[in-house]
């Protein structure tokens, strides 16, 4: 019954899609004014299909309708209801059909957001959108179909995952990272109409920076939680293995990041158009090559949970994107041509120019180095590793040079600044960032890259902040307003770029934590006795002996331990294996205390109840909770700026700014 | 019974033995060299992460080898190349640079200069000739040449 | 001309990624390479968990060898446990079978052994140096050496009785003294 029902609805979603697909093409193309309304119904009844298409798993998983293939894959009645839920993505098939709603509900927002635009643009726009949509409900509608009928019914599933009901982070964690990776379906629907049409107006320019933006945000977040998650659950001790799924997450990242910066030099400087709207496209690409490499099995990952044959029509899909892409870009790059020479090699668009080039070469050596073993084996029949030791060599200059720009960029005016203006914007900070190396080294801490990101960061944060709060003094000391409203106002007045430095405090943030918890990090292995003590950094560690229980799904055996922190206080840890009646092999919880200046990290390693002792793993990460904590600022500053704006408070800042300097002068959004 | 062998197979991807197994770590300078060499190898049963990093059996094997080596007084092309005649070239983190290896460690070089390249024709493109004037007004404030400040200010006189 | 040479440059990039990404399509990424088959397997000391004695490769020079690495925690192992018990009974006069503990501690084994059974000598290998010498990647596990001390082949996995009975037919095929000849020859 819910089998059925379910299937019906997916195969509604997929004729919608297909009907809105065709309509938003033909309409688009030959330049008619009245499919749109049809393209924006056909957009609605996808997303209500897709909508109930996933209660309907949603109800047949609450109920244990083991007749669906999926329930009967995932499900079980020892489950807490929770997981349950989200075990509507904890496999592929239901992760897939999840997708389809996110895709939905991001076509019936961009939908009702633009609906009152000039039709003949918006519909290819919402017309390439659905193609996508007509992809992925081909995809839950045939080769990774959940709703298939079992038969005869199973009495009991086995439940997720267990790696997959460890921890509530796996509730938010997915859906954060599947906004991201489906949100950048929009942009490229818009870059798309727009190549196809062959201008970059305002039009297009607008929703296209925002609707980026959006996913941009999610899809940081999504990262930030994956690597909480791996902090939280794995215990291997740390957040990021530069596994090839965390690449294929980051890839889109770090193409969107430099789509942010280059559409700023596009908008003012009338450059970079072509590869402003190459980012664009790249983004979703590399999302979809992401979920391949997740979800095809081709990859050995912590991640590959699920393995299945949708690999060779994903590639197909892929395949023809590319193909697409390339197609329609060397046709129209002429359209978009006008091409600026840069005026000085120190301003704020070189700035921005070699960040996208960091950037994306950054994106290149990920991408080359997840792929290479793939290369190696298919060319030569060698297998080959590329690991961490690989990324870290090749990847943090790069990320060094970007913290460096994210200091001179926003200092630097537009156009060609006078060396005495760009001595002036740089000295304070430059100073402020050697004294941060002399103070660091004068405390005793070694290694070129980590003193040295100490340096830029300090040195870009002195900018960012300078720009930040700069006009709220102006607003303060020229017409004496309070402080709080003088940041809200200057805030209101030039949101991108107010949230746009905001941004940059958190990516400053993480940039620290990670150096920090990266190069400081202090391990050891400790095998205690119950009652025995063991002294670690500035803690110590008492064993007290096991303790058992029993969860719905899984029993669990933790060591307690009684750790006694540096402010004299005790405490007791227990870090625990839990045995999955699924999985042979118990999967560790590691115990974490967690302050603003480090964390203090146990896993439990091996026991023996008989002789009552236990092997731990122990781990002090300095600042490393840095990382999680900025998701609130990248969440306020990406709202801030992707916030409607009045266009008119926004239009008489930058008009004011007008000519001697350059066009429009402003220091927008950063 | 074929999907439950599969099934178990896979799971046992990640091999954590609950049992209590040796792994004493070593004096503290004879660590560290372990610790260093164990995060460039790795673990046989696991997906990319290094011996040192991680948690399952295997690993744990395997860096109490590469401790017994250190302690024996190999050098650490010697226990790699212990790791390398056993696992091959897939038992190093970082691929050798040789061969067709290279392509690995000079792509993104390759393409980092290519961009400079790139970025230093759009540079010469551009007339040397045709200097933007920049009008600087006597400035009033020593902020006066920040654009934004500008038009800030702008804003508020009206 | 300069946008054409860049697409074709892309298209041809294109290419072979997607050519590439085919042609992984059933390859196992979870394979690990094995480097020691023909070579001379690496000599050992273990303990006999049975009776305590200390054992090294001297003590079965001359015989092909079984080697199957095992621990008490893995699930796979159990399921292969009787099929090597047939192995040892079937051929155990022909070939020698050991099994060796991975990861694990004596009392673990001692019991999993009493309640499973074993009529071939089972060792202890503390802190797993012979399963790293061996390049193990994982348990179960099963080696043959043949009777000049040459790692002919590895099993990976729990093993079943075709497989174990043609790998031992091999090990004795090599086992002759004409194989022993050619294979000494090197």
């Amino acid at each position: 019954m819910n089998a059925t029902l379910g299937y019906a609805f997916v195969l509604g979603g997929l004729a919608f899609a297909v009907f809105g697909a065709v309509v938003g093409f033909v309409g688009g193309l030959r330049h008619s004014q009245t499919g749109y309304t049809w393209v924006l119904r056909s957009v609605i009844g996808f997303f209500v299909c897709m909508l109930m298409a996933n209660a309907v798993m949603v109800f047949a998983l609450v109920t244990h309708d083991f007749s669906v293939s999926y329930v009967a894959q995932v499900g079980s009645r020892a489950t807490p209801l929770l997981f349950t839920v989200v075990s509507l993505w904890s496999a592929l098939e239901g992760s897939i059909l999840f997708w389809g709603l996110i895709l939905g509900c991001y076509l019936l927002a961009f939908g009702l957001a633009h609906r009152k635009e000039p039709p003949v643009a918006m519909q290819l726009a919402v017309g390439t959108m659905l193609a996508v949509g007509v992809f992925f409900a081909f995809l839950i509608a045939g080769p990774a179909n959940p709703f298939h009928a079992v038969s005869p019914v199973p009495l009991d599933g086995p439940g997720p995952n267990p790696l997959l009901q460890n921890h509530l982070l796996m509730v938010i964690h997915p859906p954060m990272l599947y906004l991201g990776y489906v949100g950048m379906t929009v942009p490229f629907g818009v870059a798309v109409a727009a190549l196809i049409r062959g201008e970059l107006s305002p039009t297009f320019m607008a929703p296209l920076r925002k609707w980026t933006l959006i996913a941009w945000a999610f899809l940081s977040v999504g990262i930030i939680l994956g690597a909480w998650w791996a902090y939280a659950v794995l215990g291997w001790g740390g957040y990021w293995a530069w596994d090839p799924v965390e690449n294929a997450s980051f890839l889109p990242w770090l193409t969107a990041t430099a789509f942010v910066h280059s559409t700023m030099v596009q908008e003012r400087k009338g450059m970079l158009k072509v590869w402003t709207v190459a980012l664009a496209l790249a983004s979703f690409i590399l999302t979809l090559l992401g979920t391949f490499m997740t979800r095809s099995g081709v990859f050995n990952s912590v991640h590959s949970f699920t393995q299945s044959d949708i690999g060779p029509t994903f590639l197909v899909f892929i395949g023809i994107l590319l193909v697409f892409s390339i197609a329609l870009l060397s046709s129209r790059a002429h359209l978009l041509a006008p091409e600026r020479p840069l005026d000085a090699p120190v301003s704020r668009e070189t700035a921005i120019l070699v960040n996208n080039l960091m950037l994306v070469a950054i994106t290149f050596t990920v991408l080359l180095g997840t792929l290479f073993p793939l290369i190696s084996e298919a060319l030569r029949d060698k297998r080959i590793s590329v690991g961490e030791p690989y990324f870290n060599r090749m990847s943090v200059p790069g990320f060094l040079v970007v913290l460096f720009l994210m200091g001179v960029g926003p200092a630097l005016p537009w156009g060609r600044p006078t060396a005495a203006t760009i001595k002036k914007q740089l000295m304070l900070p430059a100073l402020i960032g050697v004294g941060v190396v002399v103070v660091t080294l004068l405390l005793g801490f070694r290694g070129g890259y980590a003193v040295a990101s100490f340096g830029l960061a300090g040195f870009a944060l002195t900018v960012t902040l300078r720009e930040l709060l700069l006009p709220a003094k102006v607003r303060m000391t020229e017409h004496g307003e309070r402080p709080w409203t003088a940041v809200v106002r200057s805030a209101q007045r030039a949101r991108r770029r107010f949230g746009g430095y905001l941004v940059h405090l958190a990516v400053i943030m993480i940039a620290v934590a990670v150096s920090a918890s990266s190069s400081y990090v202090t391990k050891t292995t400790v095998t205690l006795k119950d009652g025995e003590s063991s002294k670690f950094g500035r803690y110590e560690l008492t064993m007290r002996g096991f303790t058992e229980g029993q969860e719905p799904h899984r029993s669990y055996l933790a060591a307690k331990l009684d750790v006694k922190t540096p402010d004299g206080e005790v405490r007791q840890a227990l870090p625990r294996m839990n045995f999955y009646e699924r999985s042979t092999d118990p999967i560790g919880t590691p115990w974490v205390r967690e302050t603003a200046r480090e964390d203090l990290y146990i896993s439990l390693m091996a026991f023996s109840q008989a002789e009552n002792t236990a092997s731990f793993n122990v781990w002090v990460f300095p600042l490393v909770s840095w990382i999680w904590w900025s998701i609130p600022l990248i969440l306020l500053g990406s709202a801030i700026a992707a916030w409607p704006t009045r266009k008119k408070a926004t239009a008489t800042v930058s008009a004011a700014a007008s000519p001697p300097v350059s066009p429009q002068a402003s220091r927008g959004a950063a | 019974m074929i999907a439950g062998l599969l099934l178990s197979l896979l799971l046992s991807q990640t091999q954590h033995a609950p049992q209590f197994a040796g792994s004493q770590p070593l004096e503290p300078a004879l660590e560290a060299r372990a610790q260093a060499l164990g995060k460039q190898l790795r673990c046989a049963v696991c997906q990319g992460l290094s011996i040192s990093d991680s948690p399952a059996s295997m690993a744990r094997a395997q860096l109490d080898t590469v401790r017994a080596l250190v302690t024996e007084g190999k050098t650490d092309q010697e226990i790699k190349d212990y790791f390398v005649a056993r696992y091959g070239d897939w038992a190093l983190l970082a691929p050798p640079a040789h061969g067709f290896n290279w392509v690995v460690w000079l792509g993104p070089l390759a393409m980092v200069l290519i961009g400079v390249a790139f970025i230093a024709l759009m540079f010469k493109k551009g007339s040397p000739t045709a200097p933007v004037a920049e009008t600087a007004p006597a400035p009033p404030a020593d902020d006066t040449d920040d654009p934004y400040l500008k038009a800030v200010r702008a804003e508020l006189k009206r | 001309m300069k946008r054409m040479w860049v697409t074709i440059a892309a298209a041809g990039l294109v290419g072979v990624l997607l050519l590439v990404l085919a042609k992984s399509f059933g390859t196992n990424p979870r394979a690990v390479p094995f480097m020691m088959a023909g070579q001379p397997a690496p000599a050992f000391v273990v303990k006999n968990l049975q009776n305590g004695q200390r054992v090294s490769m001297e003590d079965f020079k001359g015989r092909p060898l079984v080697i199957n690495f095992w621990a008490s925690w893995c699930g796979p192992c159990k399921t292969e446990h009787p099929y090597l018990e047939w192995g040892a009974r079937q051929f155990g006069d022909q070939v020698q079978f050991i099994g060796v503990i991975f990861e694990d501690t004596e009392e673990n084994a001692q019991r999993y052994l009493s309640q499973h059974g074993t009529s071939f000598p089972q060792m202890l290998d503390p802190l797993s140096r012979m399963a790293v010498d061996y390049g193990c990647s994982g348990v179960p596990e099963t080696y043959f050496v043949d009777a000049n001390g040459i790692i002919v082949d590895k099993h990976l996995g729990p093993i079943d009785p075709q497989a174990l009975t043609a790998q031992v037919r091999n090990l004795l095929a090599r086992g002759n003294p004409q194989a022993a000849n050619t294979g000494g020859a090197k």
